[in-house]
């Protein structure tokens, strides 16, 4: 059972099409990795899940509906999305951030509830970030900014989650510490995740499932053991390498040769 | 597990708290701003030649006396310059404060981009070229303000539009039409580069009854609908792909807001020209009051009227000689522009 899944999607922007009659379907409860070269279509993918790209042809369906045809504030009650750049307005608060992510939830002339409190109070614990809750976004470190991003997304309170490469700019412990958290979000509450990863070896650790793009399609997904072999890795990204097991987690870890 | 299962409880508790305390602040600032612009409404009919007492005032304004000839003054003569100072500050504050939140950039004032500036073109045109007066050139500063903003719609909007490249867009439409209001003001007979040069500068004075009649009665549409948006406004600000995220109908957001401000700016600019800065500097004077990016469009409308009304009282009854109220404003607002040059470049976060 897969609740959200792409069709013959073919993506594109102005010029020719970036990612190329694509069927995907994301598994449900698991945390899924799209790893590729730069430019190799995987953000763009992201974003044709998250209804942000309209497809050309093909079509992305969440709980069998065509994602398109349905009300965009419905689907945000279910599918949350960080984006790759996300603007934090001048001066705001951590606490202030977060409670943005209740939008969905809130209409016009509601006023603000206690479920609004529990939902934003519950997303900065589990992100940690309950501490910061009082300090100004631009102040934090970018490890700490970032989990405060991932929580505005949770105060969203849906189901699944998708982020586009959230541990770019992040150093080699920031990395790690998001990625846990993403595991944990998904091992206590179930949370379908899909997250864009620039870093294989990452990819390998911590994820459940692996699709593989190069040129806009997909190249080979799978659990990061049945998939990721050096073949794939010369074929993905161009880079000759050895396949060795992680000594830790027994994952697979790229070693360029 | 007992322990965390405590511990949002508590967040929760620190969140109520926060969100509690920013709703007293918003509604303290708010009032105290609303009732600094009363006083100050009341002042400008109070202060001229013939100074009136505040109870004379307000006793001909609610009709409690029977005086013709302080019912003349305040009502014949000063209270259209009261009404207009207040209607222009509340309608320049709000639209100020939603362009500069929705283009995320402090500069992104309707004074920078093209939008005051193809006012007064047209207003300058319609002075200069027709020999009108009055009510024709306001419709002409409305549709130059219009004409301004779908030019810039057309050269930065379309793709979707973020700080730098729209603000230098605008800067860009604005020198164009300087430049072409220049041109004109060669043309013109001495007598009518003075009227157009004095209408530039923009006062609360040369207003007329209809163009402040018609901004009287799209106010109380606009200026709810403005603050109605403001929900919109605080997810816009995230970013469009943030906005899509969270279920905002980005498009239409946009599009709402925009007409919003540029008719609000529009509609001012009719009744008592380009005054600058005030659109530039109510939002952030509002937000410093609030506390940071709060983004209040109410505030923001009162700080607006609160500007003008004071500026047009400097303007006219402090100085030695009466000036236009623009040139108060500008004064003021001249070194603030300057400060935000020098500290949005330091911390690098111009666009």
């Amino acid at each position: 059972m897969t609740r959200l899944r792409a069709e013959g999607l073919t993506l594109g922007y102005d010029g020719p099409a970036i990612v190329q009659d694509l069927d995907v379907a994301v598994l449900d409860g698991k945390v899924t990795a799209i790893v590729g070269a730069n430019a190799c279509g995987k953000s763009t993918l992201l974003r044709g899940l998250a209804r942000l790209l309209k497809p050309r042809s093909g079509a992305v369906s969440l709980d069998g509906g065509d994602i398109s045809a349905m009300s965009t504030l419905d689907v945000a009650k279910v599918l949350g999305l960080l984006p790759q750049a996300p603007l934090a307005p001048d001066g705001i608060t951590v606490a202030d951030l977060v409670s943005r992510g209740r939008y969905p939830h809130q209409g016009w002339f509601r006023r603000w509830t206690e479920g609004d409190h529990a939902a934003a109070a519950r997303a900065l614990q589990a992100t940690g970030t309950a501490e910061l809750a009082d300090r100004r976004v631009r102040e934090l470190s970018g490890g700490q900014r970032q989990r405060v991003w991932v929580a505005m997304v949770l105060a969203q309170e849906t189901d699944l989650l998708l982020l586009d490469e959230p541990t770019t700019h992040l150093d080699i412990n920031h990395q790690v510490e998001l990625l846990r958290l993403l595991r944990t979000l998904n091992a206590e509450s179930g949370k379908t995740i899909v997250v864009v990863l620039h870093d294989l070896n990452l990819a390998c650790r911590f994820v459940d499932h692996v699709i593989a793009m190069a040129d806009g399609r997909i190249v080979a997904e799978g659990a990061p053991a049945d998939v990721v072999t050096a073949e794939l890795v010369e074929k993905v990204f161009g880079l000759g390498c050895v396949v060795v097991p992680d000594p830790i987690a027994g994952t697979p870890m790229i070693v360029p040769t | 597990m007992t322990a965390t299962a405590i511990r949002p409880d508590t967040a929760a508790g620190t969140l109520r708290a926060t969100r509690r305390r920013r709703s007293i602040r918003a509604i303290v600032v708010t009032s105290g701003l609303a009732v600094t612009v009363s006083a100050l409404f009341v002042l400008t009919l109070m202060l001229g030649s013939f100074r009136l007492g505040a109870g004379e005032v307000v006793g001909s304004l609610l009709r409690l006396r029977d005086d013709p000839s302080v019912d003349f003054v305040v009502r014949g003569l000063r209270l259209p310059t009261a009404v207009t100072g207040s209607a222009v500050g509340l309608a320049l504050g709000a639209a100020g404060t939603v362009f500069q939140q929705l283009l995320r950039n402090p500069l992104a004032s309707p004074d920078f981009v093209g939008i005051s500036s193809g006012a007064g073109l047209a207003a300058v045109a319609a002075i200069v070229l027709l020999q009108a007066g009055g009510l024709i050139v306001s419709g002409f500063a409305l549709a130059g303000a219009l004409a301004g903003t779908l030019a810039m719609y057309l050269l930065a909007w379309r793709d979707g539009v973020a700080g730098y490249r729209f603000i230098l867009i605008g800067i860009g439409v604005s020198a164009f039409f300087d430049g072409l209001v220049g041109f004109v003001l060669t043309k013109a007979q001495i007598f009518e580069a003075r009227q157009a040069a004095h209408w530039l500068t923009g006062s609360v004075g040369q207003a007329g009854p209809t163009e402040l009649r018609i901004l009287l009665y799209a106010l109380p549409v606009l200026l709810p609908l403005a603050m109605l948006l403001q929900r919109q406004l605080r997810v816009m600000e995230l970013g469009d792909d943030t906005a899509r995220g969270l279920g905002a109908r980005t498009e239409l957001n946009r599009a709402a807001l925009l007409a919003t401000a540029v008719v609000l700016v529009a509609l001012a600019v009719a009744v008592a020209g380009p005054i600058v800065f005030v659109a530039l500097v109510a939002g952030p004077i509002a937000n410093r009051l609030l506390g940071p990016a709060t983004g209040g469009v109410a505030a923001a409308a009162l700080v607006g009227a609160m500007l003008l009304l004071a500026s047009d009282i400097v303007a006219t009854q402090v100085l030695p000689t009466p000036l236009p109220t623009g040139v108060v404003t500008g004064a003021v607002g001249a070194p603030y522009l300057l400060w935000l040059l020098i500290t949005t470049n330091r911390q690098g976060e111009g666009g």
